[in-house]
């Protein structure tokens, strides 16, 4: 597949030290248009549907904001809502998002003993509007990685 | 000549001479030479060498505008007042900036190239921030995802007012390529001069808290830059209320020993309610419940959002807000003097004590708190 030039660019600004510290790709060493078709045959395979996936998010993110900075159970879940400072652009240059981190974990596993990533999803506006918009999940490694399977696991 | 290598090999030669044409120009199209930056009319001249940030340009000067992002401009902080024509506002500042503030030349030092001579305006404050080396002292953990920090300081003392916050400047580690800034309230007392004591709560994904509970050991050098922030006791006689939640404990805790160690404002009545979601998510009780035992003045509320029964948990049940609210119908004290909000905490947790305050007829403009977000 051949990567467009806006594609290109926005993957630029996924490295680290462009718009986080951290960056967007993680430790994966797939290049992004690969981790993108990759994702997508994974969300196939599990019967997933990026629209219904970001709804869930903000639906989980918006009921989380009730715990006021803490924890609070939502269903079978432990959502936590917390802000930072700022907003971030999306790599594609297509809006400006504010810097939050949401958590979920399983209800019933302690949070000291949620490993992210394994058992807690961590996501932002920002992850929430890349996986709609650009069916970007970042890199395995990222701290808010979407992985489809643990998306799977503890939202569906 | 292998035929094959002769296109790469022009492309490559072409592509050195073009790097090398584009290196000569840019060393003297792009040379601005010395420029000044002249702050608050002339109250402080820097002459310094042009083509960098002004962020970076005035740091370098040691005057540190407050910044959370490094520069990157995703936090807003760095705002200043740029009285020179620097040019429109960049796409990348206009999210930060609402119309009176693009209207008044209020710009993000981030964002703004040093090219020429500059006027630019700062409040004065700024000016006795300073970076201190320190090193850890102690490293206590208070909850499963809160640590209290103690840094000594390697050299000189720091003058604060209880409610200022610092930066913590954590350097770069892992995959994390570059140092970051992030801004913690301060947990000290100002007394203590020679330390600085941060409640520093993981944040999932977040680099510098990470960092701080995954990395950090006592013994390690570690750079702060502050005093910043307004947040602080207010002169007067009404009722402090104040509300925080997890590492919001930590201006208090500042505020409530120093007030009780001078005696200060002896006429203001405290409130302080702290809510977290279940005990082991709770700490300092039983230091606070002294303080309440020898300060008459002090009350402090504890309440837990969601206890198990097994916890056993005597005190107040609900969102803080809920408890906060009942506390000011039925049990904190209508005077004269009236009272005043105190809030620490995320967004989300300010706006809505902000709501239950004003519902309870406390004036928004006697709500103070720092908005970390």
């Amino acid at each position: 597949m051949k990567t467009s030039p806006v594609d290109r660019e926005a993957f630029q600004r996924m490295a680290p030290g462009i718009i986080t510290a951290a960056g967007f790709l993680g430790d994966d060493p797939r290049s992004p248009e690969r981790i993108i078709e990759e994702d997508a045959i994974f969300f196939d395979e599990l019967g997933l549907d990026f629209d219904t996936v970001a709804d869930r998010l903000q639906e989980l993110a918006k009921r989380g904001e009730a715990g006021l900075g803490e924890p609070i159970t939502v269903g079978k879940l432990l959502v936590q809502s917390g802000d930072a400072r700022g907003m971030l652009p999306c790599p594609w240059e297509d809006g400006f998002f504010h810097k939050n981190a949401v958590s979920v974990s399983p209800a019933e596993i302690p949070l000291e003993a949620c490993v992210e990533g394994e058992d807690m999803l961590i996501y932002s506006e920002l992850s929430i509007h890349m996986l709609r918009a650009h069916h970007f999940c970042q890199g395995r490694g990222s701290p808010f990685r979407l992985e489809p399977s643990l998306i799977k696991r503890l939202l569906f | 000549m292998n035929p094959i290598l002769v296109g790469p090999l022009t492309v490559a030669g072409v592509s050195t001479v073009l790097a090398l044409i584009i290196g000569v120009l840019d060393k003297f199209l792009n040379n601005y030479g010395e420029v000044e930056i002249s702050i608050n009319a002339g109250e402080k001249k820097l002459e310094v060498k042009g083509g960098s940030p002004l962020l970076g340009t005035l740091a370098a000067e040691n005057i540190f505008v407050p910044s959370a992002c490094g520069g990157r401009g995703t936090c807003g902080a760095c705002k200043c007042k740029v009285i020179s024509d620097v040019g429109p506002h960049l796409p990348t500042e206009t999210p930060f900036m609402s119309p009176q503030e693009i209207e008044s030349n209020i710009h993000l030092a981030c964002q703004v190239k040093v090219r020429k001579s500059l006027e630019i305006e700062l409040p004065r404050e700024l000016f006795s921030i300073k970076k201190y080396k320190s090193h850890v002292e102690k490293i206590r953990d208070l909850t499963h995802d809160i640590k209290e920090v103690l840094f000594s300081l390697d050299e000189g003392e720091i003058d604060f007012v209880s409610g200022q916050y610092v930066q913590l400047v954590v350097p770069p580690y892992g995959e994390i390529k570059e140092s970051v800034q992030r801004a913690y309230s301060m947990s000290s007392k100002p007394s203590d001069s020679k330390h600085v004591e941060l409640l520093i709560r993981l944040v999932p994904g977040g680099i510098a808290t990470t960092y701080v509970h995954k990395n950090l050991k006592e013994g390690d050098a570690i750079e702060l830059v502050g005093p910043f922030g307004e947040f602080r006791v207010h002169d007067t006689p009404a009722a402090m209320i104040c509300v925080a939640g997890g590492s919001g404990m930590a201006p208090f805790k500042s505020i409530f020993h120093s007030l009780h160690e001078t005696n200060a404002f002896p006429e203001k009545e405290i409130w302080y309610f702290f809510g977290a979601r279940t005990s082991k998510d709770m700490f300092y009780l039983d230091e606070l419940r002294e303080l309440q035992a020898k300060w008459p003045r002090f009350h402090f509320v504890a309440a837990l959002s969601e206890p198990s029964p097994e916890e056993n948990w005597q005190g107040d049940t609900g969102l803080i807000t809920d408890v906060l609210d009942k506390y000011l119908q039925t049990k904190v004290a209508k005077t004269d003097a009236g009272w005043e909000g105190y809030l620490c905490g995320s967004p989300g947790m300010i706006n809505a004590c902000v709501n239950v305050m004003k519902k309870n007829s406390i004036a928004e403009n006697k709500i103070y708190y720092d908005k970390f977000a």
